[in-house]
Formats: structure tokens, sequence, C-alpha cells
């Protein structure tokens, strides 16, 4: 492996973009801080997207890796050990220039960083560490970071990254312990699920210690006492043999003896879709329990681009899986905020998202019973559930039916999509129109209409020839069992 | 019908409303305009609301007793808008504001109320999006030098945003469309300022360095997208055209150097 020390600045930032691009994450939501005088920068609750790739993904972060080279040799991955790819590596004063710089001039809301394993986990780690510690300290920077642990480094160093950053991250890559197994040899599933769980105690037992009474520290006894522990650790370097001792400034204590919270954006994971032979059903399974038992803040669900040739990834004709995806992200918004759960989207017998229709549509057609809902009356639960109608509009809705008597145009106003809407809900006891609420022509109806929208997702790059008539809803021309077959999910 | 023309300030619009209201003629009898927008009316009397430090300072008492904060903010947002008939709007808003109170801002089955929500909406949302978008050059003398080409005028509401966020740096908002501009000096206040003619662009342009860091950001926008799933309608719904051309990471290279990637594409 070869670093080249002549290299400028300008061709590491390419290659090391190039290298941290498969990741998802770049998000710079969660973390709400405002300025502290002497300091650069603040965060905003929600998130600031700067720019948007011309793959239309946001730029939110300067999304970099520290460095490419890897000791590990993941099939999937464009920086695996057997690649002959250009390697290169920033030290901590350049990532900290560019951090600032791009930041002043309003390019980024702050820094994602993350690595290839550099002789080993800890050596990595100790290097993002040092690279967090001087923006943080020498520069001053109050913006955003999320980083990366790097599964298998010492819980010192996680726990010490954790309290300069805002977000951290474990990638779980693939969704078994099989499919990991298979393609990254290198990684185990508990690898990967130790810093998780280590991280989620960490965010837990300072939100127990922020409680009047305390006492974090005695029901998480097996963890790391969190905030207070300062002192010498050994970090060996793995490739060398080398040991070095590093001196730990107290934890979560700044120059001026503030204290920083412990990852106050929550931690994130992303799951490759499409790589290995796993269902829809046990990817969002996965992605439930990583939210119940993890408190994760956000899965990401990552589309399949087969950049290496290798015979034991799948060969996928029509690109990446970006339909796929966009369910999977569709169901996970169901998940985390309209209170769906897993098992009511996918079973095991229907373990795939129905391609003609959104999750949503896709549920509500299959339990017409529930249906339609009385918009005056129903309770803002069972609003959530209607397709067409989103979080927005539903808080909406309930503020406004205090006052007034709702009507399918007020509907309209609140940013309800009717179009979906009109065969799930009443106002006053009433239907928008005089349709039988049959479920195979509901199906027929939502089916046209999303026909379109996954057909600019699937075919993007193609162009339609321009129609006299609705191609959109004509080329479907669903035959009476694929109607009824898309209705129950029978792809 | 009785027409009452205001001056396109927040505070004329509010003097305007107070003329209109206490003319006691009845709301359906009279309308705000701003002044020098759109035609004249016929069978119309015109009248010119005059701006009085006493008119502006009871009717925002009457909308902060009566309706609350949140009313106010949603009226200010909305007399930043570019539309002509937001002087209106806001006086047919504030009928049913000040006479339901705070809970009006839920009740969007009401025309007024919903027409006003859009207006604020549509400011807030440029706003939102040139906070993302403006990009600081670097001028002389350690200033941070930003223009955009706002529809509404919203600089105002970006300013308290770097204010906070660039709280040690000299920076400058430059309206392009309106010459206006929002100053903030390195650990001091922001403040606004109406400029006479072009010469504070042709300055802030001329002293702007096309430089590292600049070149920079454009070799990290370029290879930060993943070529297999390109999708330039994605990208243009997220990020209009109209932003662009103020946008580092679109504009050229150098003074006769090949196109950058984004706008070719």
């Amino acid at each position: 492996m070869l670093i080249q020390e002549s290299m400028d600045l300008k061709e590491k930032l390419g290659i090391l973009a190039d290298a941290a691009k498969y990741d998802v994450a770049c998000t710079s939501s969660g973390s709400d801080r405002p300025n502290r005088p002497g300091t650069l920068g603040n965060t905003v609750a929600a998130g600031l997207c700067h720019s948007f790739a011309a793959d239309g993904r946001c730029i939110s972060l300067l999304k970099i890796l520290f460095t490419n080279q890897c000791v590990y040799d993941c099939r999937y991955c464009i920086n695996r050990r057997s690649n002959d790819v250009p390697r290169a590596a920033f030290t901590p004063e350049e990532v900290c220039r560019l951090t600032i710089e791009f930041y002043r001039r309003n390019y980024i809301e702050g820094l994602f960083l993350s690595s290839g394993v550099l002789y080993s986990p800890d050596y990595t780690m100790d290097l993002l560490y040092q690279t967090l510690w001087k923006l943080r300290y020498e520069y001053r920077f109050n913006g955003y970071i999320h980083v990366k642990a790097i599964p298998g480094a010492d819980p010192v160093l996680i726990e010490q990254v954790g309290f300069l950053a805002d977000r951290m991250s474990v990638n779980l890559e693939l969704p078994t312990a099989e499919g990991l197994r298979n393609l990254a040899p290198s990684k185990t599933r508990t690898r990967i699920l130790t810093p998780m769980r280590q991280i989620q105690r960490g965010i837990r037992s300072q939100q127990i210690q922020l409680l009047p009474r305390g006492g974090g520290e005695t029901i998480f006894q097996d963890s790391i006492a969190y905030g207070g522990r300062s002192g010498q650790r050994q970090v060996v370097y793995g490739g060398e043999g080398q040991i070095r001792t590093r001196d730990f400034r107290s934890p979560g204590s700044g120059r001026n003896g503030s204290r920083r919270r412990f990852v106050p954006a929550g931690q994130s994971t992303q799951m490759i879709v499409g790589a290995t032979p796993e269902n829809d059903f046990q990817m969002l399974s996965v992605a439930e329990a990583l939210y119940r038992n993890y408190d994760l803040k956000r899965v990401f669900y990552s589309a399949f681009v087969r950049v290496n040739d290798d015979s034991r990834l799948p060969v996928l004709p029509g690109g990446p899986p970006l339909l796929r995806e966009h369910r999977l992200y569709q169901a996970d918004w169901l998940l985390r905020f309209y209170g769906f759960q897993a098992g009511e989207l996918l079973t095991e017998e229907k373990p795939n998202f129905n391609v003609f229709l959104d999750p949503k549509c896709d549920w509500a057609l299959r339990h017409m019973e529930l249906f339609p809902v009385e918009v005056q009356t129903a309770d803002y639960n069972t609003l959530l559930r209607v397709p067409g109608v989103g979080v927005r509009s539903a808080r909406r809705i309930a503020a406004a039916r205090r006052s007034a008597r709702l009507d399918f145009p007020d509907l309209k106003k609140m940013g309800v999509v009717l179009k979906r809407a009109c065969y799930f809900i009443t106002c006053s006891g009433r239907l928008m129109y005089p349709v039988k609420l049959d479920q195979d022509f509901i199906t027929g109806q939502l089916v046209g209409e999303e026909k379109r929208k996954t057909w600019d997702i699937g075919d993007r790059n193609s162009y339609r020839q321009l129609s006299m008539f609705d191609d959109g809803f004509l080329a479907a021309a669903p035959t009476e069992e694929d109607v009824r077959s898309a209705a129950l999910g029978q792809m | 019908m009785t027409i009452f023309t205001c001056s396109d300030t927040f505070e004329g619009i509010l003097c305007g409303v107070y003329d209109a209201w206490m003319s006691r003629l009845g709301h359906d009898n009279v309308c705000l305009e701003i002044e020098n927008t759109g035609n004249l009316r016929m069978f119309s009397e015109y009248r010119r609301a005059e701006e009085t430090e006493d008119k502006f300072r009871k009717v925002t008492d009457a909308i902060l007793r009566k309706a609350g904060q949140q009313v106010y903010e949603q009226v200010y947002c909305a007399s930043l808008s570019c539309q002509p008939e937001k002087a209106d709007m806001i006086y047919r808003y504030l009928i049913y504001a000040l006479h339901f109170g705070r809970g009006v801002t839920d009740m969007l089955q009401i025309p007024a109320v919903y027409e006003l929500f859009r207006l604020k909406r549509r400011v807030c949302n440029e706003t939102m999006h040139l906070i993302e978008f403006i990009r600081f050059s670097q001028a002389g003398k350690g200033i941070l030098a930003g223009i955009v080409n706002p529809e509404n005028d919203v600089i105002v509401m970006m300013a308290p945003h770097f204010a906070d966020r660039l709280r040690g740096e000299n920076w400058v908002i430059y309206d392009d469309r309106r010459r206006k501009a929002a100053v903030h000096q390195a650990m001091g206040q922001w403040l606004m300022i109406q400029l006479p003619d072009d010469t504070w662009k042709e300055r802030l342009v001329k002293s702007s360095d096309q430089e590292t860091f600049e070149e920079l950001w454009r070799t990290f926008y370029k290879h930060i997208a993943i070529e297999e799933r390109r999708n330039p309608l994605c990208q243009r719904s997220h990020l209009p055209l109209k932003y662009r051309p103020y946008m580092t990471e679109f504009q050229q290279q150098a003074p006769g150097a090949a196109r950058e990637d984004g706008l070719r594409k």
C-alpha cells in the first residue's frame, strides 16, 4: 500500500471524497446548539442542506475519509485492500483547515469523518480523535461533526470521540450475520454491535444523569462511567507493534470547564440494499429492532452499486435497486413517524414491498375494513394511517377541526393529497366521489397514479415518448389478475 | 370602493391597515394597495395612508395584545413578500386575527387565513433556501461577502442566522435585486443598509478572490456525486436553477475555462 507523499490537497480531496461517497448518511440534524463567543458556528435542530450533487443527494457535510487505506477486504467496498486504487491520507491539520474554510463560506454544515482502517482499529480511531480534538479546541469549531466509530476500537477511544462529535455511527452494512460473513469476512456482527451498544449506553446514562436523582453509573456498571474519567491509555499501533501512551483530558469537559455532551445528535447506521439475498421484511425487521433496542436516530439504506468486479457480488442489470431503496425509506418513515410496525407492512409470506404501490397504500388496501374514516372525528393516529395524509397535514386537520367543519377543499389546503386520500376518508359522512369502496377498483386507480412516479425512479435516465394519451395510466393496462396480485402483494 | 395606498414597508402596510379600518367605511368597501403597483381602477376613490409612528404602534399593540406574537411574526413575514396584493391580504387576515385571537393560525379553512399562510410560507421557504445556498467569498480585508438575488425581501430574515453562526466574522449579505445589504461587524451587531447605486456590488465582486478553497470546493462537489445514480431531475427539484448562478460550485473555474460540470449537465 502506497501513500503518495507529494500529492497536493486538491488531489487528496478528490480521492478521499470519491472514497467516502458510498456512505449515504449526510444529515446534520438532531443537535441544536447556539454559537458561543470565541467559536465558529452553531447547529440547527432540523439540519441544513447546503447543496445537491448531480445524483440529487444532499450535501450537508464535508464527507471525507481520513484515509482510504484499509486492512480489510470487504467485497462490496471500493477501498478494499485488494483493489488497485490510488491511496491517500489527510493530516489532521488539513482536515481542520478544509472544514473551517468551507464552513466560513457556508458551503457545509460541518464535517463527516470516516476512515479506512489503517494498521488497526485503535490506531485509526486515535487519528480521528486527534483530528476532532484539534478541530474543536484549536480551531474552535462549534458546528456539526458526524464521525464513524471504527468497530473493534478501544471503548475508551470511542467514548472520548463521542464527547467531541454530534453524531456517531457504526455501519451494519448487511442485515444478517450470514451476509456479513460472506462479503465482509473480517467484520463480525458482534464487533459492529459492541460499539453501537456502548454509544447507546453512553447516551442513556447521560440522560439519567441529567435527571435530578442521578445515579446513572450504578445502573450501567458494566459500561464505562461517563463523564469524569481521565488518565493515560495505551494505544497499540497494530501494524508496526509500536505502543504509545496517550493522555486523555477529562472527557466531557472543555478547556474553559464547560461540559460537553456525549453524542447529542444520537447515532445512526446504514445497510446496503441488494448486495445479499435478504428480503425487504428482513431488512425492515432489523431496522425496527435497531430503533427499538439500540435507540438509533436513523437507519440509512444504500442501494448497492457494483463498484468491484467480484464473483460473490450480484450483477444488477438495471443499475442500483433504487426503487427498492425508495420503498424501504418510505417504510422507515412509517415506522418512525406514523406508528406502524414492520409486521404490519410485511410478513413472512409476503416479504417484499409492492412495486406498484407505496407501503402505506398497500397496507390500507389490505385493511379496507378500517376505512373510510370520518375526518371530523377520527383521532390523530387514525388520520396518520390514511394514505395521502402526512404528519403535517394530520396536525393541521386536528388543529383546524376544533373551530370548523372541514370539507374536501379545506383538506386540500392543509396539504392532504386527495388523489390518494379520497377513497379512505369522509367529510361529514360523505365521500368525495360516489365510488364503490371496492378493493380492486381502488387498487387500479392508485396503481395508475403511482406508476408514473415509480417509472421516474426506476428508469431515470431514459426518456418517455410524448403521447397524446396518458400512457402513465394506459401502458400499465393491468389485467384483472395483476390488479389482484398487486393488491395482495403476490409479486 | 375606496382604495387606500401605502408604502411597501411593514410600517407602511400597518399604517394603511389602520387608515382603512378606522375610515369606518366597512371592510367590504375598502381595499389596501401598495402604491405605484398595478393599474388604477375605475369608480374608486384613492386615499394615501400617511405613515405615523402613532398609527403603527397602535396596530402592532393591537395585534400583539389580541392575537399574539405568532400572528405578528406571520404578518411581518408576509410583508416581505414580493406579491403586490400582499397589503390587502394582510388587511383581510387581520380582520380575522383580531376577531378570533391566537387560534386564527390554525383556521386554514378560512380563505383569508390560507392566503396569508401561503404568502408567509413562500417567504419562509425562500429564506431557508438562501440560508442554505448563499455562498460567501473572501473579499479583501477579512470580509466575507455573499450575493443573493431573492424574489422576496428576505435578507433581513437571513441575517440573524449568520449573526449567530459567523459571530466572529465581518460579513455582508448583498441583495442584488434591491441594492440592499445586511452588514455585520465581528463580535458586534448587524444592520440593514439601502444603497444608492451598484458601486458596492462592484467592489464586492472585484475584491473577492477566486482562490484555492473555491477550487477545492468545486473538486469536492464534482467527486461526491455517484455516477450510477445521476438524477438531474431530483437535483433540480431540490436546488432550483435560479439559485445556481450565485453558487460557487456552479460557477466557472476561471474566465475562459471550461464550464463546471454542474451547469452543463
